[in-house]
């Protein structure tokens, strides 16, 4: 079988990649996993072959003889594997909770600077998010202690959808208050129509669409699109619906199922981590690039 | 060549005192050499004069210093063949001289080419990256070894049966075996030997377990002593435990009295039944314990397993949770989550958790890898 070099493939590997988080994995813990698996990958193809080492031998004042040998320093077993996990930079330009699983975005080597700039463009980001109705846990997730039960019959679709709708205008209007400009006038006009209003600063959350997807018994499943948003945020936003809907509710699952462009078909498992599999889903991150060049953004 | 090193040391000493000396010199002319006072400036001042009385221009020193720097002459005349700073002939070889390697990181690079042990070491496939990264206190130490010392463990290793491989891989893990002395791992085999081990069990013994044999018989008895007693095991169980997983017997045994402190108090198995899981599953005991607990909790709790089943197979608590729980959900999904086996359709716990995912999807929940890959997204 033909082994391909590994120096052509490590020259190839630079760009974003979009894997698919599991809940209850740090991001952290999957930077590593990933490291490592690329590495040993890496490691596995065929590498360079130790260098020459040159050794001159005899007495200086008769005949010298010059031998080249492979260097003994320079074999894998001395100085380590030829790809190592300290080489390989990897960072991510969304930061998904411990429990939230989804579309995770990772630049590898040059592509750790478009994962930067995906961040700081502050793309929206879908969240579909499932909460229970009728307890109220101490850390808002279904991890926690139960520390308030209440009735949750009355509350039925209609209301949960009624006041959803109302929280989405809410936040809607709050940008274009913080934009300095009336609802009712030409220059909100002309800034709605330049596409969504983010915020300036990173850190606060804004939703800019919400909407009950399904509702069964207690259990309910919201599709939240937003920016700045982070775990804890949505996880007490479901336990402040509960409230609001004269019930308690809290978290049963996050799922980040978009991120600006890039969905969650684009999203590679952790078991299909292989060389071929990455270098195929950077070429469609690429791709997705491409086709999405030039979207503005406007800053409130 | 610590010899020499003393010489330069004494000639940096004497051409210092001589610049030292040469600026007072200038500025006291020969009133300093007619005063000397102080034992120091004396010494000083005989090193100098010397210098001066080869180029015979002051005669002025008087007899004491002379015979002090007469002496300081001879010993560097009888250390050194020639003096320093003479330049070195064309014909002498110093290829061998170089500047001493930094001690304070230890690395077998710089080595490799020069030392003969290091290059039988790489001959036996011994990782010496590994050592270094995770043994850094094992590398002065086979630094400072000799192929002779070594020769003779790797040889009595190789007797036992062992290949070279696999003393490689021991070796890696624990440099520290060449410390011992032969006798000694002679009198640990033998033990074994007067214990029924039969050679096939001692070969598995101490190539699955590269520190067994750096533990004394008087150690290694009390270890297989614990287990016996605890786990209540006959001689020949103590045996098939000792062999089936050679590296729970010299593991800390905090940390195996932990472990069954959670199977017992915490899972609710009895003492009979820690030992049929022994027996069954040697390495459970030397799992992490809060892992163990989660895929017991989820296995117990939301699959409804019931003790007796996990003790058929005990091997499934050794699974991850993750693993166990998506798996579980999707034959959930499918309604092939039946695991009695009284009753018709069911799922053997270990046939779900012990293949790949594509032969888990088919051959356990008759569906496919895709759907199974879905499944995985939506989670």
């Amino acid at each position: 079988m033909l082994v391909p070099e590994a120096p052509a493939v490590w020259n190839a590997l630079k760009g974003l990649i979009c894997i698919y988080k599991p809940a209850e994995v740090p991001v952290k813990k999957l930077r590593n996993i990933f490291i490592h698996k690329m590495c040993q990958e890496l490691n596995n193809l065929k590498v360079r072959p130790p260098s020459g080492y040159v050794d001159i031998q005899g007495d200086p004042s008769k005949q010298l003889t010059v031998l080249v040998r492979p260097n003994l320093a320079d074999n894998p077993l001395v100085v380590g594997p030829r790809y190592q996990e300290q080489d390989l930079p990897v960072s991510w330009s969304n930061y998904l909770g411990y429990n939230t699983s989804g579309v995770l975005l990772f630049g590898v080597k040059s592509g750790t600077k478009q994962a930067k700039h995906i961040r700081e463009n502050l793309p929206t980001r879908s969240y579909r998010v499932k909460g229970v109705l009728g307890q109220v846990t101490d850390n808002c997730y279904k991890t926690g202690k139960v520390i308030q039960k209440s009735t949750w019959k009355h509350v039925k679709r209609e209301n949960m959808d009624k006041f959803l709708s109302a929280m989405q205008a809410a936040h809607q209007k709050k940008m274009f208050e913080l934009c300095g400009v009336d609802m009712q006038s030409q220059a909100a006009y002309d800034l709605a129509i330049q596409g969504l209003i983010r915020p300036a600063n990173s850190k606060i959350p804004v939703i800019y669409g919400i909407k009950c997807v399904e509702f069964d018994g207690p259990e309910f499943t919201l599709e939240i699109q937003c920016v700045n948003e982070y775990e804890d945020y949505l996880m007490h936003l479901i336990n402040e619906i509960g409230l609001k809907l004269h019930s308690t509710a809290h978290c049963t699952g996050i799922q980040c199922i978009r991120h600006s462009r890039f969905t969650i078909e684009n999203a590679l498992l952790m078991k299909h981590w292989t060389l071929p599999n990455i270098l195929e889903n950077m070429e469609k991150c690429e791709e997705v690039l491409k086709n999405n060049q030039g979207t503005s953004v406007t800053l409130a | 060549m610590p010899v020499k090193i003393q010489n330069i040391s004494i000639l940096n000493k004497f051409t210092n005192s001589l610049k030292y000396f040469s600026k007072m010199f200038k500025c006291f002319h020969l009133k300093v050499l007619s005063a000397r006072n102080t034992s120091s400036s004396r010494r000083c001042l005989s090193v100098f004069s010397q210098l001066l009385m080869q180029s015979s221009e002051i005669e002025l020193v008087e007899k004491n210093s002379k015979q002090i720097e007469e002496s300081l002459i001879k010993s560097l005349n009888s250390t050194t063949k020639k003096s320093l700073l003479e330049p070195l002939s064309d014909s002498e070889d110093i290829s061998h001289i170089s500047t001493y390697l930094k001690p304070t990181y230890p690395n077998f690079a710089a080595y490799a080419n020069n030392s003969e042990v290091l290059q039988e070491l790489i001959k036996l496939d011994v990782n010496l990256h590994y050592i270094e990264k995770k043994l850094t206190e094992a590398v002065p130490f086979i630094l400072k070894l000799n192929f002779e010392d070594i020769k003779d463990h790797i040889l009595f290793l190789n007797q036992l049966g062992m290949k070279f491989e696999d003393i490689g891989q021991l070796i890696t893990k624990n440099p520290f075996i060449f410390k011992e002395k032969l006798e000694d791992l002679d009198v640990r085999i033998n033990y074994l030997k007067f214990k029924k081990f039969d050679e096939i069990m001692i070969l598995r013994i101490i190539s699955k377990n590269p520190f067994w044999l750096s533990y004394s018989t008087q150690d290694i008895d009390k270890k297989l002593g614990f287990f016996q007693m605890n786990f209540k095991l006959a001689g020949h169980e103590v045996r098939l435990v000792a062999t089936k997983k050679p590296q729970l017997i010299t593991h800390e045994q905090e940390k195996v009295k932990l472990n069954m402190f959670v199977i017992r108090d915490e899972m609710g198995f009895t003492i009979e039944d820690m030992k049929e899981m022994i027996l069954k599953t040697p390495k459970l005991f030397m799992s992490g314990q809060q892992r163990m607990l989660k895929c017991f909790e989820y296995l117990h709790n939301e699959m409804g397993i019931s003790h007796l089943q996990i003790l058929e197979e005990p091997q499934i608590l050794t699974c991850r949770e993750n693993r166990l729980k998506a798996r579980h959900q999707f034959l959930k999904k499918l309604g092939r989550d039946q695991f009695d086996n009284k009753k018709p359709n069911f799922v053997n716990l270990l046939e779900m958790v012990k293949n790949t995912d594509g032969i888990f999807a088919v051959q356990v929940a008759k569906s496919s890898a895709e759907e199974f890959n879905l499944f995985l997204k939506s989670m």
